[in-house]
């Protein structure tokens, strides 16, 4: 995998596949195993579907851009989103298994970006977009 | 993500085989074909999903599992999850469905 690679997109649900294969891409090359490969591939598409369906009310005109770095044996992921940030962090740290909280922001998809992920930061930037950075320690 | 209905099991127990990805985009196909299915059968008490090539769940597929399982149970209908990937599985485990339906590995 090059050190750095990125993905431009649409915020449309339609893009969700085309994230998770830029992903799977990458990391095939430099990991080993499908479970950690899919780990990952899981949480980057639970960024990018909270920016895309809820931050972004899936707006195509809106666009992000998604990078992948490779630090050594360490993964930086980053999602710089036109919309303003919301805090992945506030919300419960174990899912409620209620249908109702299963289906909106808050629900599955944060709890397994925050199990699945070493590290969150998130940024707010100039013009009040913002850039999520998440941190992942590979086992190769 | 297709959907194919297979023959074995009869009035009361329904078999369905699901093929490639279930997330944001394809769960809503899942939950409708599902609620047909269950409504043309008056009888039924049990639907299995075969998921060898369910290659990829995300938590929108992982909801609409639940869905379907907390809207069928009132009706008497279990759900079950069978020859389940690794991958997949991982996922359904780290959410805790696995404690609350039947899932079976490949």
């Amino acid at each position: 995998m090059p050190n750095k690679m990125s993905l431009q997109f649409g915020a449309s649900a339609e893009n969700l596949p085309i994230i998770r294969h830029f992903v799977q891409t990458h990391l095939r090359p430099i990991l080993s195993d499908p479970v950690q490969i899919n780990q990952i591939t899981v949480a980057v598409e639970e960024l990018c579907a909270n920016s895309i369906l809820h931050a972004n009310k899936e707006d195509p005109e809106k666009e992000l851009r998604l990078e992948l770095q490779l630090k050594g044996h360490t993964l930086h992921i980053y999602l710089y989103d036109p919309a303003p940030p919301y805090d992945l962090h506030a919300y419960p740290s174990e899912p409620r298994l209620l249908r109702a909280d299963t289906l909106r922001p808050g629900g599955f998809g944060i709890y397994l970006i925050r199990r699945l992920i070493d590290r969150i930061d998130i940024r707010r930037r100039k013009g009040g977009s913002s850039v999520y950075h998440l941190v992942k320690q590979l086992s190769p | 993500m297709q959907i194919e209905l297979l023959p074995n099991g009869g009035k009361e127990h329904l078999h369905l085989a699901l093929r490639g990805e279930l997330d944001a985009l394809t769960a809503p196909k899942l939950y409708e074909e599902v609620s047909r299915l269950v409504q043309e059968r008056p009888g039924l008490q049990k639907i299995t999903l075969h998921c060898r090539d369910l290659v990829y769940l995300s938590s929108a597929g992982a909801g609409i599992l639940l869905m379907c399982m907390d809207n069928f149970a009132p009706k008497g209908i279990t759900l079950e999850l069978a020859e389940v990937q690794p991958e997949v599985y991982n996922i359904l485990d780290l959410l805790g469905l696995t404690k609350l339906m039947p899932v079976s590995h490949a």
